[in-house]
Formats: C-alpha cells, sequence, structure tokens
C-alpha cells in the first residue's frame, strides 16, 4: 500500500510535518511497495495512535458492563457485515472498543491492570477486542511473594517472581497499584502513605516500590514499572506524589528511558487539606517533572458527563461508593490484588470535577517535554477513550480553553493556573503524547513511528495541518480526530471515514522475562507452598495457557536464554 | 384533527414492534406514507401495512391535532406512543408493553389492559387505563436511578409489581389493588392506591405514597401521627430510614 | 493418573481432581464429590444425531442434523436460544453469533436461578472477593438461602466453613457459622447459629438489619416478620465483630417473594457492613459455568443474559426477554436449547409452550427435553472429551481439561456447523 502525498508528523524518526509519501509492504513501513494507493494529499498524517493505559479487558472491565445495563444501553450499533454488534458508552463492550479505537485511528492499546490469578479471563477478553494491538499490565504491588520478597530483602528472589508472573499472565509490564493497599484491603483497611506499614507483612509501601523498580531493571523489562500512587484521590496527595518521584531518582534504568511512569498523574496532583480548600497542584508536578528525567506520567485527564471509576485501588473505590452514594463492586483477589468499580458523573459546576479538569489540561500545558506525558482519559475513569479528540482540541486551543472555562465552576479560576496558561500545542506535541510518545514509554519499538521496519499502522486524518489553525479551528479539529480519513493497521485498511471495512485480529504483546535457576528454584518451593496452603486453585491451573493468546508477539528480556541451557521461565513454566 | 385508525390483521404470537405508532411519527404522514412505516414481527423487518389495516380520516399540522385509534387486541403490540410529545392515542382493546415509553406529552387511553412498564421513564403528558396494567407502571430501565419524572398515569383496575420504581416526578393512580413493592427507591413522586399491596416504598428517600386498602408495611419506616383525609383515617408514615428517607406512605389498614 | 482436573458439575468448579483414564474411557474419579463423579463418569449418552419425522425421532447424519437446525431457526421470527451454563465458554461464543446471526434472544440458565441476583447487582453492585479470600480471612460465613451440605458438598472443605488458611489455621474451630433459611436444612444443622425465617419475608429481615447497623433499631417493632427484634440486634453485633464476614447466598433468596429486591437488600446490607468491618457477599451459582456464559455475554453484548437480537443490536429486559417470560407468552417460536434441561426445571406452563415450538437439542445426554426435541445433536461432554474454559462461582477463570478422545463433536464445533449452515441458506 502507498498513502500519498501526506503531511508526516513523524517526530521519533525527526519528520514534523512533512510532505511525503508512505510505503507499507508485508504490513510494515518500507522503502518502496506495490499495491493500493491512497490520496492523503495534503492531509494530516501520523503513525497510528498508542494508548498505553486504557481499561479494555477483564473482571473488573467486565464487571462494570454487568452492572450498568443503563451505560450498555447507550452507543447501540446495530451489526453489519463487518462488524459485530456494539453497546455502552463507559463500558463498551469489546466489539464496540477494537472499532471505535480504530476510527479515531488508534491501532494499539494496552489494559492497565490485571491481577495474575485472573489474567485468563483478561486475554479472553482481549482476544475478542478486533482490530488492535494489545496488551496487559500485571498487577505486583500487594502480592504476598512481593510482599514477603521486599521484606527479606531478597531481590534476586523477586525478580524471579517477576518473570514468572508476568509469564503466568502472559502480561507485558509491571504494574503497581497503591502499593500494600490491596493486601491491607483484604481485611478493610488502607495504607497511609508511603512509610504505613501494611498490616501481617512488616514493609512499607517505599519498599515494595523501590525493590519492584530495582527488580524491574534487573530484569531489563521493556517498560518501567507502571505506579498508581498511594493516596490516590485524596486532597494533599501531591505531596506523596513528589516523595514518592523521589525514591526513585537514583534507580539506574536497564534500558534508555524513565525508570518509573506515573499512571493517571491529574487524579494525585491535589492540594488543599480537604474538600473545602481542594486546589490544584499540577503546577508543582509539573515542575517537578521538568526538572527530573526519571519519571513520565500520562494524564488521566477528566472530562464532564458520565464515567464508570474501575481500578485496582479497592479502597478507594469503596470511598468513592460511600461518598457519592452510588452502587459500589469489589472484587479481592487472594494473595494478590483488589479492585474496585463506581459509576459516576463529572458535572462542570461541581468545583472539585472543574479543578479535577483543569489540573490535567495543567499537566500537559505546563511540562515543556511532550515526551514525558501520554494524554489518556484513563479510560473509563477520568472519560470514555471516544473523547480523545476533545482533550486534544483543548490542548491545542486557548481560545477553546477560554470558551469552556466560562462554563465551569469559578473556582476553576482561582484555585487552577489554568486560566493563565497560554501554551497551545501543535502537531508535533500530539504526535508525541499520543503515538511516540508512548510507544518509546512502553518500549514498543515498533509502535508510535514510521522508519522502515515499524509496523505499517498509519492514521491520515482530515485536516489539512498547512491550512488551518488548531486554536480556531478546534471544532475542526475535534470533529477530524473523530473519524479518521483513512486508519490503516498493519497494512489493512480498517477503517475510513467512520466505517470500519475490515476488523482482522490483532496481536497481543507479552514479556517472557529469562533469571537464573537457583533464583528460580527458591521462588517455586515459595511458591508450591503457597499454593498448597492458600490458593484455591492448583499451581497446574493457574497459568495462563498458550490457547488464550492466539497471535503472540513475545518480548524476551532478563538473561539470555544459552544454547542448550533453557534458562527462560519456560522452565519455571514446565516445573509447575 | 387527523384520525388514524389501524387494526391488526395479524394473528402472529411473535411480538410486534411499533414505536412508530405515535402522533409524532404520524401527523405530517399521508397514508401511503404511513403504511411504509417501519414496524418488526419478531426479527423480520416490515412495515405497518403487513400487520394493520390503516385507514386516515382529516388533516393535521402537527401531532398535537393527530389522534391514533386502535381497534381491537393491541396486546402484542410493543412500544405504541414511545416518546410522543402531543396527540392523543385510543386503543379500544387492549395494548402491549411499553406503551408510552419516554413520553413527553399528549395522552394515551387504553380502555382493556395495558402490558409491562406501561409509561417507562416517562416525563409527560397523560396514561389512563380502564382495566389492568401489569408490571412496571411508570417505572425506570434496569441499573438507572430515575425512571418516570412526570406526567399521569391512571389506571381504573389493578397493578402489578414495581409500580413506579425509581419514580423520581409524576403522578401514579392505581383504583384497585396493587403487586408487592410499589414505590422503591421513589425520590419525590406521588402514588395513590385503591386497593392493597406489599412492602411500599422499599428505599424510598422523597414523595408520598397513599394506600387505601392494606398494605405490610417495612421495618424501616416509622409510624407517625394518624391523618384524615376526606373523611378516611390513615395512618401515616416516614421512611425509609435505611435510606433517610423523609418520604410520606399514608395506609388505611396495616398488616 | 491425570491431576487436578475440573469438575464439571456446580459453581464450585473444583480443579484438584485426580482421573484414572484407560482404555479411552475415565475408569474411577477421586477427590470430587458424589455429584461431580457421577458426572464425570459419565452415564449413557445419545448415540447419533436424530430428526422427529412424523412423531418419532430417527437418525440422522451430522451434516443433516446441523441443516435442519438452522433451517428451523432461520425460519423462526423470535427463536431463544438457552442453557449454555454447562458448556464451555467457546461454545457460549459460539452461540452468540448464531443468535446474531439469526436475529434471536440468548437466554441462560440463570433466568430460573440466580437471574434476580444480576439484576440485584444492577442496582447496587456487589462487594466481593475470590473464594481463596474466603479461606483465608473469613471467621464469620453466613450461608443465606442455601444449603451447600447438599447442593455444593465440597464448599465447605475447599473454600468456606472447614478451610484453613493464612490467617485462619483453625479452620472451623475458628469460625462462626451461621445458616439462615426457612427450614432446618444439613447445612443448618452444621452451623452455630440458624436464623429461621417465615417465607417470603427475607426483604423485611434484611431491611430490620440495615436499620440496626445504622444506629436506628429503637424505630425497628419489636417483632419483624416473626422474628424477636433482640436476635436480629444478636446477629447484627455478630456482623459487625466479624474480622472478615461473608454471606453466601443462593436460591432461597432469589426464588421467594420479593426476588431481586431480595438480594438487592442483601448487597445494601453488605456494603453497608464495610462501614464497621470486612463484609463481603458471593452468589452459589448452580452450574459449573453459569458465571462463564455471564461473562461472555457481557463482554459479547454488554449484558450478562436475556438478550434480544432480533432488531441487529442487544435489547436486555429480563421480564420481556427472558425464556420463560418468552415462552408463556407464546412469543417464542422456535428454541435451541443447549446443555441445559428446560423440561425438568422449567414451569409446566413454558414447557407445554416449549413442546408446541420445533426444538434443537445439543447435548451428550438425553434428558426429558429429548422428549420435545424435534433435531437432536449428541456432543462431546466438555472437561472430559473437550477443552474449553469455565468460570468459578467468584468469577475465577479457567481451563477445563481434555481427558479423552471421542467421536463425537465438540459444541463449538456442532454450532459452528450450524453457523455454516445458516449462511450457506441465507446467501
Amino acid at each position: 500500500m502507498i498513502i500519498r502525498g501526506g503531511i508526516v508528523y513523524d517526530p521519533a524518526n525527526g519528520i514534523y510535518g512533512e510532505e511525503m509519501d508512505l510505503f507499507i509492504e508485508g504490513g510494515r513501513i518500507a522503502e518502496e511497495a506495490a499495491g493500493p494507493e491512497l490520496d492523503a494529499s495534503g492531509l494530516l498524517v501520523m503513525p497510528g495512535g498508542v494508548d498505553a493505559h486504557s481499561h479494555i479487558a477483564g473482571t473488573k472491565v467486565n464487571t462494570g458492563r454487568i452492572m450498568r445495563p443503563d451505560d450498555s444501553r447507550m452507543g447501540t450499533e446495530p451489526r453489519n457485515p463487518v462488524c459485530r454488534p456494539c453497546t455502552g458508552y463507559t463500558v463498551p463492550n469489546c466489539y464496540a472498543i477494537g472499532y471505535r479505537y480504530a476510527r479515531m485511528g488508534y491501532t494499539t492499546a494496552f489494559e492497565a491492570a490485571t491481577p495474575i490469578i485472573n489474567a485468563r479471563h483478561t486475554h479472553e477478553e482481549l482476544e475478542e477486542i478486533p482490530i488492535l494491538d494489545k496488551g496487559a499490565l500485571t498487577l505486583f504491588g500487594s502480592n504476598w511473594t512481593v510482599l514477603e520478597c521486599v521484606r527479606d530483602k531478597d531481590l534476586a528472589k523477586l525478580a524471579a517472581y517477576v518473570a514468572w508472573g508476568l509469564r503466568a499472565s502472559r502480561g507485558y509490564g509491571v504494574k503497581i497499584v497503591n502499593p500494600g493497599g490491596g493486601e491491607a484491603w483484604g481485611f478493610g483497611a488502607n495504607v497511609k502513605g508511603l512509610y504505613d506499614t501494611v498490616p501481617n507483612f512488616d514493609v512499607i509501601p517505599a519498599e515494595i516500590i523501590e525493590s519492584l523498580a530495582k527488580a524491574n531493571e534487573m530484569l531489563g523489562l521493556p517498560h518501567s514499572i507502571h505506579l498508581h500512587f498511594n493516596n490516590l484521590g485524596k486532597p494533599g496527595n501531591y505531596t506523596t506524589a513528589i516523595e514518592t518521584l523521589d525514591l526513585l531518582k537514583g534507580v539506574q534504568a536497564s534500558r534508555m528511558r524513565q525508570v518509573v511512569h506515573i499512571a493517571h498523574m491529574q487524579f494525585s496532583a491535589y492540594g488543599g487539606t480537604g474538600w473545602k480548600d481542594f486546589e490544584s497542584k499540577g503546577p508543582a508536578i509539573a515542575d517537578y517533572f521538568n526538572r527530573h528525567s526519571h519519571a513520565t506520567m500520562d494524564l488521566g485527564m477528566v472530562l464532564f458527563g458520565p464515567a464508570t471509576t474501575m481500578t485496582a485501588d479497592g479502597p478507594l473505590e469503596y470511598a468513592n461508593s460511600r461518598l457519592l452514594h452510588a452502587k459500589w463492586a469489589n472484587c479481592d483477589y487472594e494473595l494478590e490484588d483488589s479492585s474496585g468499580v463506581v459509576p459516576l458523573v463529572y458535572g462542570r459546576k461541581m468545583p472539585i470535577n472543574a479543578i479535577q479538569w483543569a489540573i490535567g489540561l495543567e499537566l500537559a500545558l505546563m511540562t515543556k517535554d511532550p515526551w514525558k506525558v501520554i494524554m489518556t482519559t484513563d479510560h473509563p475513569n477520568g472519560a470514555p477513550f471516544v473523547n480523545y479528540p476533545e482533550v486534544i482540541a483543548l490542548l491545542m486551543s486557548r481560545p477553546k480553553r477560554e470558551e469552556e472555562i466560562a462554563t465551569v465552576h469559578e473556582l476553576v479560576k482561582s484555585r487552577t493556573a489554568l486560566p493563565t496558561l497560554e501554551r497551545e500545542m501543535d502537531w508535533t506535541d500530539i504526535a508525541v503524547m499520543t503515538r511516540a510518545g508512548p510507544a518509546r514509554i512502553l518500549g514498543l519499538e515498533d509502535k508510535g513511528h514510521l522508519g522502515k521496519g515499524a509496523d505499517g499502522d498509519v492514521a491520515v486524518y482530515n485536516l489539512r495541518p498547512d491550512e488551518i489553525d488548531p486554536s480556531r479551528d478546534h471544532a475542526l479539529v475535534k470533529a477530524a480526530l473523530a473519524k479518521a480519513r483513512y486508519t490503516i493497521k498493519g497494512g489493512t485498511l480498517v477503517a475510513r471515514d467512520g466505517e470500519i471495512l475490515s476488523a482482522p485480529p490483532g496481536r497481543t504483546y507479552w514479556v517472557d522475562a529469562g533469571v537464573a535457576e537457583a533464583d528460580a528454584n527458591r521462588l517455586m518451593a515459595d511458591l508450591k507452598d503457597k499454593f498448597d496452603r492458600y490458593y484455591s486453585i492448583q499451581i497446574s491451573n493457574y497459568m495462563v495457557q498458550d490457547a488464550y493468546i492466539s497471535h503472540p508477539n513475545v518480548i524476551r528480556a532478563g538473561l539470555q536464554v544459552r544454547e542448550g541451557e533453557d534458562r527462560s521461565s519456560h522452565a519455571l513454566a514446565r516445573e509447575a | 384533527m387527523k384520525t388514524i385508525r389501524l387494526s391488526l390483521t395479524t394473528e402472529e404470537t411473535v411480538p410486534i414492534e411499533a414505536e412508530r405508532i405515535s402522533p409524532d411519527q404520524m401527523a405530517g404522514l399521508e397514508l401511503d406514507q404511513i403504511k411504509c412505516l417501519e414496524a418488526w414481527l419478531g426479527n423480520r423487518r416490515i412495515t405497518l401495512d403487513a400487520l394493520f389495516s390503516i385507514q386516515v380520516e382529516g388533516e393535521a399540522q402537527g401531532p398535537e391535532s393527530t389522534t391514533i385509534v386502535l381497534e381491537g387486541d393491541f396486546s402484542r403490540v410493543k412500544r405504541v406512543g414511545e416518546r410522543m410529545t402531543a396527540g392523543s392515542v385510543i386503543a379500544k382493546g387492549n395494548l402491549g408493553m411499553h406503551a408510552g415509553n419516554n413520553m413527553i406529552g399528549g395522552d394515551i387511553h387504553i380502555m382493556g389492559d395495558a402490558g409491562h412498564w406501561l409509561g417507562r421513564e416517562m416525563r409527560g403528558g397523560k396514561i389512563v387505563v380502564d382495566g389492568d396494567a401489569g408490571n412496571y407502571v411508570g417505572a425506570g430501565y434496569r441499573g438507572e436511578r430515575c425512571g418516570m419524572r412526570g406526567g399521569d398515569i391512571v389506571i381504573a383496575g389493578s397493578a402489578g409489581a414495581f409500580l413506579g420504581e425509581h419514580l423520581c416526578g409524576g403522578s401514579i393512580r392505581v383504583e384497585g389493588n396493587c403487586g408487592d413493592f410499589p414505590g422503591a427507591a421513589n425520590q419525590g413522586g406521588s402514588i395513590f392506591i385503591g386497593g392493597s399491596t406489599h412492602l411500599p416504598g422499599a428505599e424510598m428517600v422523597k414523595g408520598s405514597i397513599i394506600v387505601g386498602g392494606h398494605a405490610h408495611m417495612l421495618p424501616s419506616f416509622v409510624r407517625m401521627e394518624d391523618v384524615e383525609m376526606e373523611g378516611e383515617r390513615f395512618v401515616k408514615f416516614s421512611g425509609d430510614l435505611v435510606e433517610n428517607g423523609k418520604g410520606e406512605i399514608l395506609v388505611a389498614e396495616t398488616v | 493418573m491425570t491431576e487436578d482436573v475440573l469438575c464439571t458439575f456446580c459453581g464450585c468448579l473444583c480443579d484438584d481432581l485426580r482421573v484414572e483414564v484407560a482404555d479411552g474411557r475415565v475408569q474411577k474419579v477421586r477427590g470430587a464429590c458424589r455429584l461431580g463423579a457421577s458426572k464425570i463418569m459419565g452415564h449413557d449418552r445419545i448415540k447419533t444425531p436424530m430428526i422427529r419425522e412424523d412423531g418419532v425421532l430417527r437418525e440422522a447424519t451430522y451434516d443433516q442434523a446441523c441443516a435442519r437446525a438452522a433451517q428451523i431457526l432461520l425460519k423462526a421470527k423470535r427463536p431463544v436460544l438457552y442453557g449454555w451454563a454447562s458448556t464451555s465458554c467457546e461454545a457460549d461464543r459460539k452461540g452468540i453469533l448464531l443468535a446474531e446471526e439469526v436475529g434471536g434472544v440468548m437466554d441462560t440458565t440463570a433466568t430460573v436461578c440466580h437471574g434476580p441476583s444480576i439484576l440485584g447487582i444492577e442496582e447496587k453492585g456487589l462487594a466481593g472477593a475470590t473464594l481463596g479470600q474466603v479461606k483465608n480471612r473469613a471467621d464469620l460465613i453466613i450461608f443465606w438461602g442455601c444449603n451447600p451440605a447438599e447442593a455444593h458438598p465440597r464448599h465447605a472443605l475447599r473454600y468456606s466453613s472447614n478451610a484453613c488458611g493464612r490467617f485462619t489455621p483453625e479452620g472451623r474451630s475458628g469460625r462462626k457459622v451461621m445458616v439462615v433459611d426457612v427450614r432446618e436444612t444439613r447445612s443448618a444443622k452444621n452451623a452455630d447459629k440458624f436464623l429461621r425465617l417465615i417465607p417470603g419475608t427475607d426483604y423485611e429481615v434484611i431491611s430490620a438489619m440495615r436499620m440496626i447497623l445504622g444506629g436506628k433499631a429503637d424505630v425497628v417493632p419489636e417483632t419483624v416478620a416473626g422474628l424477636p427484634k433482640t436476635q436480629l440486634v444478636e446477629t447484627v453485633e455478630i456482623m459487625k465483630n466479624a474480622r472478615f464476614g461473608v454471606i453466601f447466598f443462593g436460591l432461597g433468596m432469589t426464588h421467594s417473594r420479593g426476588r431481586y429486591k431480595n438480594v438487592d437488600n442483601a448487597l445494601s446490607l453488605v456494603a453497608e457492613l464495610n462501614a464497621f468491618t470486612k463484609f463481603v457477599v458471593m452468589a452459589m451459582r448452580g452450574h459449573y459455568n453459569v458465571a462463564g456464559i455471564g461473562q461472555v455475554m457481557a463482554c459479547a453484548s454488554g449484558y450478562p443474559m436475556s438478550v434480544d437480537y432480533s432488531r441487529g443490536a442487544p435489547y436486555f429486559n429480563p421480564g420481556e426477554t427472558t425464556i420463560c417470560d418468552l415462552l408463556n407468552r407464546k412469543e417464542a417460536d422456535a428454541a435451541l436449547v443447549i446443555a441445559a434441561d428446560p423440561a425438568s426445571n422449567f414451569p409446566r406452563s413454558t414447557v407445554e409452550a416449549l413442546a408446541e415450538v420445533p426444538v434443537i437439542q445439543i447435548d451428550p445426554f438425553e434428558n426429558p427435553t429429548t422428549l420435545l426435541a424435534d433435531v437432536v445433536i449428541p456432543s462431546a461432554i466438555a472437561g472430559v472429551e473437550a477443552e474449553g474454559t469455565a468460570y468459578r462461582m467468584d468469577g475465577m477463570c479457567l481451563r477445563l481439561r481434555k481427558l479423552v478422545d471421542s467421536e463425537f463433536p465438540s459444541d463449538e464445533a456442532i454450532l459452528q456447523r450450524i453457523i455454516d449452515n445458516v449462511r450457506r441458506l441465507r446467501a
């Protein structure tokens, strides 16, 4: 396939709005190609979008669907010759997820959190999502084995567990949510900060985070640890954010990337001491990111309207449900983590929500380097992903922001810096924040760029970047980004002007990391004991089987496999 | 005034969904166009004239001067009058489920019995039933906090269970008995039940329920003073206290 | 001996069975309860596909049977595809696709079981946990309207009353077990405390408990549903003082007067108990994969059961799109029944209605529904002869093993053949 004459933004390769042809051969970007030609003359062209943090598959996502028939009945689309039927807005069904991302020009999305024990469910659902390439991040922050390794200061065994856990869950990276809190929530408690002892385990969250970061780097995993701070959602929690970030300053990255990626930073950028004096600390957080290079963030932007909060931060969801008097689902996973789901609506006249909305924008606009910031809404916690064009339009247009500010609660003016911010992002910034940046942060070498050999994932938008002014024409920007002119995935045209033309299956990325046999053996002895005594399922039924990953894309990490000596976690699995 | 008469020409027991039978949908159309309006017979998409014989008399500017008359037993015809804003629907016999769904204005008169989910999520207008009504009169959709928000429903006979569940506004009047749990999660509407019922007002926070016959009350309602209304004595209750509710229930006789 | 085999009977989905296979057959099952063992040992099964002609079932080939099934479904204006709870998720997904293609209504055995629980969850959510959490932490276990001693025999030992865990090393002696029911069942006899309810009063009793929990005991009458308030106060105290409490509930709650409102109220009670201590709640699912069909349907359609595809997009309205209601109103004009036995389990009027329409049955075993069937298609037994996925009552997703080869095609394969025939006939 040939894409002619587009105005290409490929920041990873130093291309900032050049008119050029793109060639895709064998599913990859090439120097020349045969095949059908798409006319993209003068139109905006970017790599396919990469969503590094979204809740798209697994138990909590499905619980959201089950408890919200009121949401499922929104966004109903009947089947057609190409598409299965779609339902849902904040909790779309699996087919809607694939089609709706593709319509926006996104081609890769990662599930933000799966427990190991029920990763099979996560993969069952990922398999059903059409078109997208995908993966899932595996939860480690409250697992008993992690807590014990941290308590015993046994980093080698911890790394062995991480490698084993990734294989057991076919996960892509290490996810940490309110570390220690998931275990405390097992008896209804929580941890109050980095130095609060996790009951029954004699460790503190600071140690858990540090140890997992080191284990992550010992294994040389493609992604860094992906962290949801303690105290998320609480007024004044920005201090926890900064304290935690400082903790990790000294950790050595094993690859050319950050040492920690912060999930949905907006929810942890709060000042004040309570809801009455609640205020934004977006500027302070942005300032921190400006002065340090070991961390990246995704926004977790809030937009007004319905949302469904769903997170592994079980105690947070319980608190949300009591505050809002809303329906509440909870699931705690034995020996592992917790989770909760609570529907809500963000109101533009609600002071707290208005400030939250502003914070997401502040973080993006005040962090100088767009490579440190991924644009997300923590779908569906902040807003459904179909609203990404709204976020982008806001980032690119000060007039649009001013229009919005005039309609939201006035506390935005006194409690946030948003009204003063003049910066308007350009297409390079956007291409970085939605493509090149997330790919690099996740460690996906063939995504987020259009260099030779990259995956043939391309988005063409019905916008002329040389002719329009995104600041003034923000409505055009929003409309154009909502329906790509062409979405190409792996060299196949999957969407055109909002219509899905083809729905091939995508691939599932997961990481297979190798560790030293001695450490693996020590780990297995411990795990066998846990399965004998504590788990309610057998170890031989625990690991996610090949049948659940029909199109795998395996990234190897950790110890290199030497000829004749299989030290990968395959060996661990066989022993199990 | 434009009058459109429909009578069923099919004896299929597979249900018909005919949300196009509504003054808003039909007001501006000629007979030929009305005949071609879409309806569903189970999973078959067809046109109205495949199921009904249709006659049109008179002219109308808009729905407010449009009357639809349904002749015969329409118990299997669902969603009649859905989203109507004005005008009248008169069912000379029974009318099927979901009559007056999301109604905004106008009126529906059912001379026979009404199917389940009468006036679901209604916002305005009036529905009168000469016979009985099914379950979920003036109720909401599963999982929604608010169901009916306005309008009036009057039932001469009796009604089924879950009447006015998640009621947020408007009024429902049943002269006869009512099934279990009327006014569950009532957030501000009024319900009158001439006859008897069981466990009214569960999780109610606002609004009122009057029961002319007897009712078994929940233990989470506090008994207040007795009240007289139109020569009748009622026991007044306040609750549902599990929700710190300040709803009011008047019951002629507690059991 | 094959180890760690999953049982395919009840919602416990025990995964520690040991099965001896020899000569291509299951010879012995060890570690299962008698319900599970008898399921896996199997019994007489349907030998070939059959099509009913002149009132008599005659042998047919799979091709003929699948073609006839497709014809029946395509001809129908409101076919219902029912069952799904005792087969694999892979088969369930094919069923959904088939329902979409023929514009039918997809419903599951939850409709006569824990359907009301789903409706309760739609109102209130559900504060849950996996069974291993109960095993390791629970010091108070309440069985409400269920009788695990008979319906879920290994539940107590593997997961609940008698299980030992990290924080519960004493097992049964370190716990309090309470049963709430309308009669003294075997489970009640083994409990520390038995609260006997008058049938149909669950809702009021739960409201009274919520009042007491909320500090409003003085408003509650001295007797509630025949129970003295003091007894309810005592019960609530026990709940509040638990370190980790759990309510397991069953058909006693879902099938008695109040139905989904009972569950709704219980879910609120548990949510409110969390202000005092850790408390979770769980439905005692009956069939081994009824939770699975719910998960698969929710993922594919947004709703866990009772989905009407007749207009091309999922429509969900229990009471309208549930199979018993469809049959009672004579709305359904054809039925595909798989991995279920409605003739045995449904109310009589609905069975009579089922008898009047063409019925396709897919099942390894003959059952009373076979007497109504017009097309019978024997399948491989999931979990014995076919691999696949199933979900336990607490939502844990596990993989069924294939123990022996079989000449019978799997449910999944049969459904695919029917789909192929539907497409061929349509073209």
